[in-house]
C-alpha cells in the first residue's frame, strides 16, 4: 500500500473522530438541553416551578395568611413517576424565590420530621427555659403538598409521556384547600434527543 | 404536461398546503382594551415573516403583579415550534431575577395563533422583555 492512501485514510479517521457534540455549558433548563421522552428533564422541573410561582403570584393567596409574610410548611411532595429525581429540585427553587423575595417564610422546625432538627431543639429549649408562654413559636398558615404523576403511551417505537406536576396549599386554620395548580408537559419521541 | 396532469398537480399542491393549517374565527375586530403598544427588534427576518407577535396585552392580576399576554401568529404553511422567554423589568429598567424567567417551548399550527403569557414575580415589575427563537435555528 502506498503512503498517500494511508495518509488520506488517517486524516479521514481523525476527521470522523473529531466530529460529534463537543462538551460545552448551556443555560440550565434551556431548550438546548436533552429532551427525554421517558424521564423528567431539568427543563420540565423548571417549567413546573415557573408555572407554580406564577400562579401563586397571580392569585395572591400568600397575602391571605394571618402572618406577613405567610408561613409555609413544606410537606410531602410525592414523585409517582418512573423517573428518579429529587422533588426538592422543584420545592427548593420555589422556596428560594418566595423566601428571598419576602413573599413567604418556610417553617423548618415544625412537626416530627422537622427539616432542621437542631433549630427545632434550640427553639424548644428556649421556650422551656423562658417558660413564660410568650416565646414566638412558628405558627404556619399553609401546608404545601403535591404529587408528580406520569401517563405513558406508545405507538410502535414512538413513546409519549405526560408528566403532571400538581401542588396544593392547605389553609391550616380552616383545613381547606386554598390553592392548587397543575402543570402538564407531554413529550414524544423514540429516544432522547438534543433540543433546539 | 396535459391539462389533466396540471390540474392533478395543482389539486395535490393545494391539499398539501392545507394540511395541518388552521382557520380562526373571532368576533373581535378591534384591539383589546388592555392592549399596549410594543416594538420588536428583528434579528431573524425569516422568523419575523413566519412567526410574528401581534397583540400585546398587559393588566394587573388579582394578586397584584402584572400579567402579559402576547398573541403569536404562524403565517407559514408548516407547524412551527419556537422557544420564548419573558424577563421582567422594574421602573428603573433593571431586570428582576426570577425563577419564572425561563426559556419555554411551544408549538403553533400553520395559519394559527397561540397565546403566550407570563405573570411578573412581584409588584415592582412594570415592564417586560420577550425573546422568541424558532426551533430550526
Amino acid at each position: 500500500m502506498t503512503i498517500r492512501p494511508i495518509v488520506i485514510a488517517s486524516l479521514a479517521f481523525l476527521a470522523i473522530a473529531g466530529c460529534g457534540e463537543r462538551a460545552r455549558y448551556i443555560e440550565t433548563g434551556s431548550t438546548e438541553g436533552i429532551v427525554s421522552p421517558g424521564e423528567v428533564d431539568m427543563q420540565d422541573i423548571l417549567k413546573a416551578t415557573s408555572g407554580m410561582l406564577e400562579s401563586l403570584a397571580e392569585t395572591g393567596i400568600l397575602k391571605t395568611g394571618k402572618n406577613r409574610p405567610a408561613q409555609l410548611v413544606v410537606n410531602d411532595v410525592v414523585n409517582d413517576t418512573s423517573s428518579r429525581f429529587d422533588v426538592g429540585e422543584l420545592t427548593y427553587r420555589m422556596r428560594e424565590q418566595l423566601v428571598n423575595g419576602g413573599q413567604a417564610t418556610v417553617v423548618t422546625t415544625f412537626g416530627n420530621n422537622a427539616e432542621d432538627k437542631t433549630a427545632q431543639d434550640v427553639l424548644r429549649r428556649e421556650a422551656f427555659l423562658k417558660g413564660d408562654g410568650k416565646t414566638q413559636l412558628p405558627d404556619p398558615d399553609f401546608s404545601l403538598t403535591g404529587k408528580i404523576t406520569q401517563v405513558k403511551r406508545s405507538a410502535g417505537d414512538t413513546k409519549q409521556s405526560t408528566y403532571t406536576f400538581r401542588l396544593t396549599l392547605t389553609n391550616l386554620r380552616t383545613g381547606l384547600e386554598a390553592w392548587t395548580k397543575t402543570v402538564d408537559m407531554t413529550k414524544i419521541g423514540n429516544k432522547p434527543a438534543v433540543g433546539f | 404536461m396535459t391539462t389533466f396532469a396540471r390540474l392533478a398537480v395543482l389539486a395535490a399542491a393545494c391539499s398539501i398546503a392545507g394540511c395541518g393549517t388552521v382557520n380562526t374565527t373571532s368576533t373581535r375586530t378591534e384591539p383589546a382594551k388592555t392592549a399596549v403598544p410594543a416594538q420588536t427588534r428583528v434579528n431573524d427576518l425569516l422568523q419575523q415573516i413566519f412567526l410574528s407577535c401581534k397583540e400585546v396585552r398587559m393588566q394587573p392580576t388579582k394578586g397584584g403583579p402584572l400579567e402579559v399576554q402576547v398573541d403569536v401568529e404562524n403565517n407559514g404553511f408548516a407547524y412551527r415550534s419556537f422557544a420564548y422567554r419573558f424577563d421582567w423589568v422594574d421602573a428603573n429598567g433593571s431586570v428582576i431575577p426570577s425563577m419564572t424567567s425561563q426559556w419555554k417551548s411551544t408549538n403553533v399550527p400553520a395559519g394559527g395563533s397561540t397565546v403566550i403569557r407570563a405573570v411578573a414575580p412581584n409588584e415592582s415589575a412594570t415592564d417586560f422583555r420577550l425573546q422568541v427563537r424558532r426551533a430550526d435555528t
